[in-house]
């Protein structure tokens, strides 16, 4: 017996520190963290937080920030949550904090839950900023926006009454009801109608919550209890797929029309297929390109306050308020233009 | 245990009583959606066409083949929480060789491969690591998605090829794929639960794992296969998801385990073990897509679908006791 | 007797001696990889991330010697964080909403309670559908949305400090007192060991197992409820996702501190260092730019090969 006490105490410490190595072992790579909160010596530091990570559009602006990290030789760190989750933001910012970041910038699941842990930042003399969605404006210095909500919402719409002669009832597949900026861009679709296509009115709004199966079937319910739906609009990266999926295996291609806010590399296969002829978005890597180079510039105390930004090779991009700058209009994508980009 | 047996004496007493009818474990179940389907056909009428039936039937499919293997898992005592993560896993690996091979079968033989391995890995956590299974499989759903999110790096598979998605969306005589094969994978189970050693070693080590020591039966090899199963037939379910989604996303498979558990218990499956069929598992997950859909039909919002699994669950488990208790069981 | 007696004692003072062996390491380890881990600061900040987990584990680790389980605790923070939210942005008084989430949080552990002791259902599958249902309540009466405009005063439970150090910090550390006193020192503390070790053995011998129970699910819930407000005021925000998957990391704390899962043995002190191992693993991995993908991976490892060092090794002391 006294033999297992001691043998207990050598290969359980044995275990367990070989357990710790080969975890330290994961970090042994990385450089270790050094100089003072915003500015100091050695490379500046921006820390860049996605809505999460793990979905394609997320990772395009990771491409377009890392580029942007080596035009600037700055550091770049790019982590987020491995869910779309504000109360996992907020923790990993006040982690940022401890990382002395030079700045950090959010793309936020939740505007108000991340003003406390970006406004802390703010006081420990981080430069703050948001992109891709908003915080609350208070708690950050600038926002880096990819379109405004009015002109995304516009052309999906416009993109919509072109396939169906301006007239019809619409499903939209959405991620979440209460996600910020999907309901900001609802809105200015309801008064792009209201405006300029009376007849065209939405019957319904389903949340998707970014599950690919659950968007299809919630599609292909809706079609089948609704037979003489005209078109589906999916306004998430996830949910434009799932509908145009539904609507492939309804056999509908071509007599519901489909379009919304999603990637090329998703998309691809349906417009090949014909269940979608054009589809909305910004170019993501361009969205973190900017973001870098905002952050950057916030680094460097050389932000201008309204005009125009310089930024690397997207050349002058436009201020809309000393507090925000515009990556410029929404993009369609068709067949004709989809081969020339690659995420 | 005595309804183990069950079957051999229905044969030979002269005929089958109804009283003994309503003993089986999935009575409750089968009455249920009965009583369901028949409510939801007079909510709407349209829920009775062929069209939505078989379109829930294929929904559930998924959820189907997997609770028919889970069910052997919980039938001999043990628990299998990691199933959501094994088909992100799974349809990761068929994905990966759809897109670069082509074809069905290799696909096919990929995503069994991991699934077998995985649950492989399961089986021996519980059986030689002497782990209790709660942890080992929920360790394994987070490591399991993990690994998911590093091989991927977060890129989604897309662009699976068409014949690699016969499993979900073909047809044969205008019935889906997916029904098909949860159909034959129902007889399967059914004819190995009672009629192959070790389905019916099932049932001796989840009713009383004492005496199946004593008895001599392989305990720890019985148990293993059990989680390897589950393997298989995850493999299995996820060329029928890829096929259905047209592309592998991270988090396929998220919360599906919760729901597998739900179907088993709640088609009459009893969590300690010993007491249930595979017909049990088919009715609960069919139960669960009836619900679902007539949920969508009665315009219910998708955010109160976890509590109503959550009461479900609840509630099949009471019944289950309440029901033992006035019937008199001494299982 | 005496022989054996000590040589127990060398054996379960070998337990936590070896854990805070490495909690040791791992502190050096994460010095080595960024050296601002070890100054005050970032200690003080690591810790207000556990509270919330440590509180919660410290119920866990009572239930688990009994040989129970809930899974629900996490879908428990949700509901009471949506309780105290919604109820207060429905015109509440925000000093009654916390109050009234309190009660939630308890309510909901002896909703648990009712099914596992009155229906003799297994814990295991009872808090796996009320792991469903409460998150469901909290995501169905919230419709998924958010309250965020709490008064400044509430920021206080989750970000307020007393000189140096957290807030929750302090409270933290009366709980453990208080749950270690009850666990070591009282008869309430035999009882729970003794429906452990042999709950048939406890019945006989008189112990009041169901009250025993009900009190220690519906303490859990009270443990989740506070840890619920104190978790809402460190975001600002009331949730419904708020708990989602915090139920493995308290498993794995208790688990890591050396209680089995089988029941009959567990110490506070082995918890409190589990959360502390846990804790100083999550926040070093993140300060040394380890990917977040990594963690996932990594929790559900640390908790397998955590379990199996403690089955492993218990085998081996029989």
């Amino acid at each position: 017996m006294f033999g297992s006490a001691r043998k207990l105490k050598v290969v359980s410490t044995t275990l367990l520190a070989a357990l710790v190595a080969v975890v330290a072992s994961c970090g042994v790579g990385q450089p270790p963290s050094q100089g003072g909160g915003g500015g100091g010596e050695g490379p500046a530091k921006v820390c860049m937080m996605p809505k999460l990570v793990g979905i394609p559009y997320f990772n395009a602006s990771e491409k377009g920030a890392e580029e942007a990290a080596k035009e600037l030789d700055v550091e770049l760190v790019y982590d987020g949550p491995t869910e779309a989750k504000a109360a996992l933001q907020s923790q990993m910012i006040e982690q940022f904090i401890q990382q002395q970041c030079g700045a950090i910038t959010v793309a936020a699941n939740d505007p108000n839950a991340l003003a406390p842990a970006m406004k802390k930042a703010g006081e420990a003399g981080i430069a703050t900023g948001a992109w891709d969605a908003d915080v609350a404006p208070d708690a950050r210095d600038i926002f880096v926006n990819q379109a405004t909500f009015q002109a995304i919402g516009y052309e999906v719409v416009d993109v919509m009454a072109e396939q169906t002669d301006g007239k019809g009832e619409f499903l939209v597949v959405t991620g979440s009801l209460t996600a910020p900026n999907q309901v900001a861009w609802l809105k200015e679709m309801r008064e792009r109608m209201k405006e300029k296509y009376p007849d065209m009115s939405i019957a319904s709004v389903e949340p998707g919550e970014e599950d690919l199966q659950l968007g299809i079937d919630i599609t292909k319910n809706y079609l089948r209890a609704h037979p003489d739906t005209a078109g589906v609009f999916g306004i998430t990266s996830v949910a434009l797929p799932g509908a145009a999926e539904a609507v492939e295996q309804a056999g509908l291609e071509g007599k519901v029309a489909v379009t919304g806010l999603s990637t090329p590399s998703e998309m691809r296969p349906y417009l090949n297929s014909g269940a979608v002829e054009k589809f909305v978005l910004w170019n993501p890597v361009d969205l973190g390109y900017l973001a870098v180079y905002v952050a950057n510039a916030q680094i460097e105390g050389n932000m201008p306050k309204s005009g125009t930004f310089e930024a690397g090779r997207l050349g002058k991009v436009k201020m809309l308020a000393e507090d925000e700058v515009l990556l410029g209009p929404p993009l369609v994508f068709s067949k004709e233009n989809i081969d020339e980009y690659d995420f | 245990m005595s309804e183990a047996r069950a079957p051999a004496e229905r044969g030979g007493a002269g005929g089958v009583s109804l009283r003994r009818l309503l003993r089986r474990p999935e009575a409750p179940a089968l009455v249920f959606l009965v009583v369901l389907v028949a409510a939801f056909t007079l909510a709407n009428d349209r829920f009775l066409q062929v069209g939505n039936l078989e379109s829930i039937l294929a929904s559930v499919a998924v959820l189907g083949v997997i609770a028919l293997a889970v069910n052997q898992v919980i039938l001999c005592g043990e628990i299998d929480i990691s199933t959501g993560s094994m088909l992100g896993l799974c349809a990761v690996a068929a994905g990966a060789v759809a897109t670069s091979a082509g074809g069905l079968l290799l696909p096919l033989l990929a995503g069994v491969a991991m699934g077998a391995l995985a649950g492989a890995v399961n089986g021996f956590l519980v059986t030689v690591g002497r782990i209790p299974s709660i942890i080992v499989t929920l360790g394994m759903l987070y490591a399991l998605r993990g690994v998911i999110l590093l091989v991927t790096g977060g890129t989604w598979i897309t662009g699976i090829p068409n014949e690699t998605r016969v499993l979900g969306i073909g047809k044969v005589f205008g019935l889906g794929y997916p029904v098909i094969v949860l159909l034959l994978l129902f007889v399967v189970m059914e004819l190995v639960s009672r009629h192959s050693t070790w389905g019916r070693n099932v049932f001796a080590v989840g009713g009383n794992r004492r005496a199946a020591r004593f008895a001599g039966l392989p305990i720890d090899r019985v148990r293993f296969l059990a989680f390897v199963l589950v393997g298989v037939f995850v493999g299995i379910a996820s060329v029928i998801y890829m096929g259905r989604a047209g592309s592998v996303q991270t988090n396929t498979g998220a919360g599906l385990e919760l729901q597998v558990v739900a179907a088993v218990v709640i088609g009459g499956t009893s969590i300690s073990g010993g007491r249930g069929s595979p017909l049990a598992a088919l009715t609960g997950a069919v139960l669960i897509g009836v619900i679902l859909n007539g949920l969508v039909l009665l315009g219910v919002p998708g955010i109160w679908q976890d509590a109503v699994l959550g009461g479900l669950i609840l509630l099949a488990i009471t019944t289950d006791v309440l029901r033992r208790r006035l019937v008199g069981d001494k299982a | 007797m005496s022989a054996a007696t000590a040589v127990l004692r060398r054996l379960r003072f070998s337990r936590e001696v070896v854990l805070l062996g490495v909690l040791i390491a791992l502190v050096v380890v994460m010095t080595l990889l960024d050296p601002l881990f070890l100054s005050p600061t970032t200690l003080l900040n690591t810790s207000r991330f556990f509270v919330e987990v440590g509180l919660m584990a410290l119920g866990m680790t009572l239930i688990i010697i009994t040989g129970g389980i809930d899974l629900s605790v996490g879908s428990n923070l949700g509901l009471v964080s949506v309780a105290v939210g919604f109820s207060y942005a429905a015109g509440l008084p925000l000093p009654l909403a916390i109050l009234f989430g309190l009660v939630v949080g308890v309510a909901a552990g002896f909703f648990n309670s009712v099914f596992i002791t009155f229906l003799d259902l297994h814990p295991l599958v009872v808090t796996l559908g009320t792991f469903a249902l409460f998150q469901g309540l909290a995501y169905g009466l919230s419709n998924a949305d958010a309250v965020s405009d709490f008064p400044a005063w509430f920021a206080y439970f989750g970000q307020a400090y007393l000189g140096p150090v957290p807030g929750q910090l302090i409270l933290f550390v009366v709980a453990v007192a208080v749950v270690w006193v009850i666990l070591s020192r009282t008869s309430f503390g035999r009882y729970v060991y003794a429906i452990g070790n042999n709950e048939e053995a406890a019945r006989f011998s008189g112990v009041p197992i169901r009250r025993v129970k009900i009190a220690l699910y519906s303490g859990t819930g009270l443990l989740v409820a506070m840890a619920a407000v104190i978790y809402t005021s460190r975001v600002y925000t009331a949730r419904a996702d708020t708990g989602l998957g915090l139920e493995l990391g308290v498993i794995s704390a208790v688990v890591l501190g050396g209680a089995s899962i089988y029941g009959g043995s567990g110490t506070i002190g082995g918890t409190v260092l589990g959360v502390l191992i846990i804790a100083t693993l999550q926040n070093g991995l993140i300060l040394a730019g380890v990917p977040s993908t990594w963690q996932l991976f990594i929790l559900g490892v640390l908790l397998l090969v955590a379990v199996f060092l403690n089955e492993f090794f218990r085998k081996s002391e029989e």
